[in-house]
């Protein structure tokens, strides 16, 4: 468990946690990232909030990149993602292709990702987001397993 | 309207400021860190990563509180209510999309949250996997109405 960092991650969902607080007492928003960007279109005066959260996003990732590089992948280490399985026989842009769509498409049809149903909908005690998150984390495990990703 | 003034865009930006932050600090823009955390296999072997209970759990303590104080008031700051789901059905589209969204996310290790914000890093091929995201949530949206209030007409 070399890997384990548990002070960096329990720090990091405290301002994850604290993003949410503050979209939901300030705007009355849930903070879901698919959500967020899933309601993009069609364009309506709400892409305005929206855009503005995404620009912020992007650019608090990597300013905490610059000024903290410590921390690993984006400051250090370049960020890298996954490459197809070689048992799969499928190329990796192929991979990728696949994965983002069924993370956008499950997603949009679920109602939420990580963050809404799982930050935000367990904390108001949604059952729809436990039911949600227990089956998207226990089907993303068994998708490891058989894959071999990792 | 409310949702352009300068109060509530600047909340949405402090927001995802606050989210950009937590997810570098905590490391979940890394997918390998997820996948480790979703490499359940790797537990007898002391290779198991549990750093993301540890975000969740933090994340969550922190909006469980902010849920309670909004409990107590009878809008947000900037508009004039909350905009919680109403629809609580547990039907079939949520089960099929967690499933799906699922094997995405074991597939890559990449949720919308780090996906979105990987793009300050730009590391290869992450085009093609937000291209994928976007025309999938886009073919999503075909497929279940947008927005809670449509789906609660849909659901009727």
């Amino acid at each position: 468990m070399e890997s384990f960092t548990p002070l960096t991650a329990a720090l990091g969902g405290a301002l994850i946690g604290l993003a949410a607080a503050v979209l939901w007492l300030g705007n009355g928003r849930i903070a879901g990232i698919s959500g967020i960007f899933g309601q993009l279109l069609p364009p309506a005066q709400t892409v305005v909030w929206r855009v503005v959260f995404l620009v912020a996003l992007v650019a608090a990732t990597f300013a905490a990149a610059q000024l903290f590089p410590g921390l690993g992948v984006g400051g250090e280490a370049p960020a890298r993602l996954v490459e197809a399985p070689p048992a799969w026989g499928v190329p990796t842009p192929v991979w990728l292709a696949i994965a983002g769509l069924l993370t956008g498409l499950g997603t949009k049809i679920g109602n939420g990702c990580t963050s809404g149903h799982g930050v935000c909908g367990l904390a108001r005690l949604s059952l729809r987001s436990l039911v949600a998150m227990l089956v998207f984390f226990g089907v993303a495990i068994v998708t490891v397993a058989v894959t071999g990703v990792v | 309207m409310a949702n352009l003034r300068l109060p509530y865009l600047a909340t949405a930006a402090l927001s995802g400021l606050l989210f950009g932050s937590g997810l570098y600090v905590s490391q979940m823009v890394d997918p390998f860190k997820v996948l480790h955390f979703l490499d359940f296999g790797a537990i007898p072997s002391g290779g198991w990563d549990p750093s993301l209970a540890f975000v969740m759990g933090a994340a969550l303590i922190v909006m469980f509180v902010a849920v309670r104080i909004g409990r107590g008031r009878a809008a947000p700051l900037f508009d004039t209510s909350f905009h919680e789901p109403e629809y609580k059905k547990i039907d079939r589209r949520l089960i099929g999309g967690a499933v799906l969204f699922g094997i995405g996310w074991g597939m890559a290790g990449i949720c919308p949250g780090p996906a979105i914000s990987l793009i300050g890093f730009l590391p290869d091929n992450l085009w093609i996997f937000l291209v994928a995201m976007f025309a999938g949530s886009l073919a999503g949206s075909f497929i279940v109405p947008s927005g809670h209030a449509r789906r609660l007409a849909d659901a009727k």
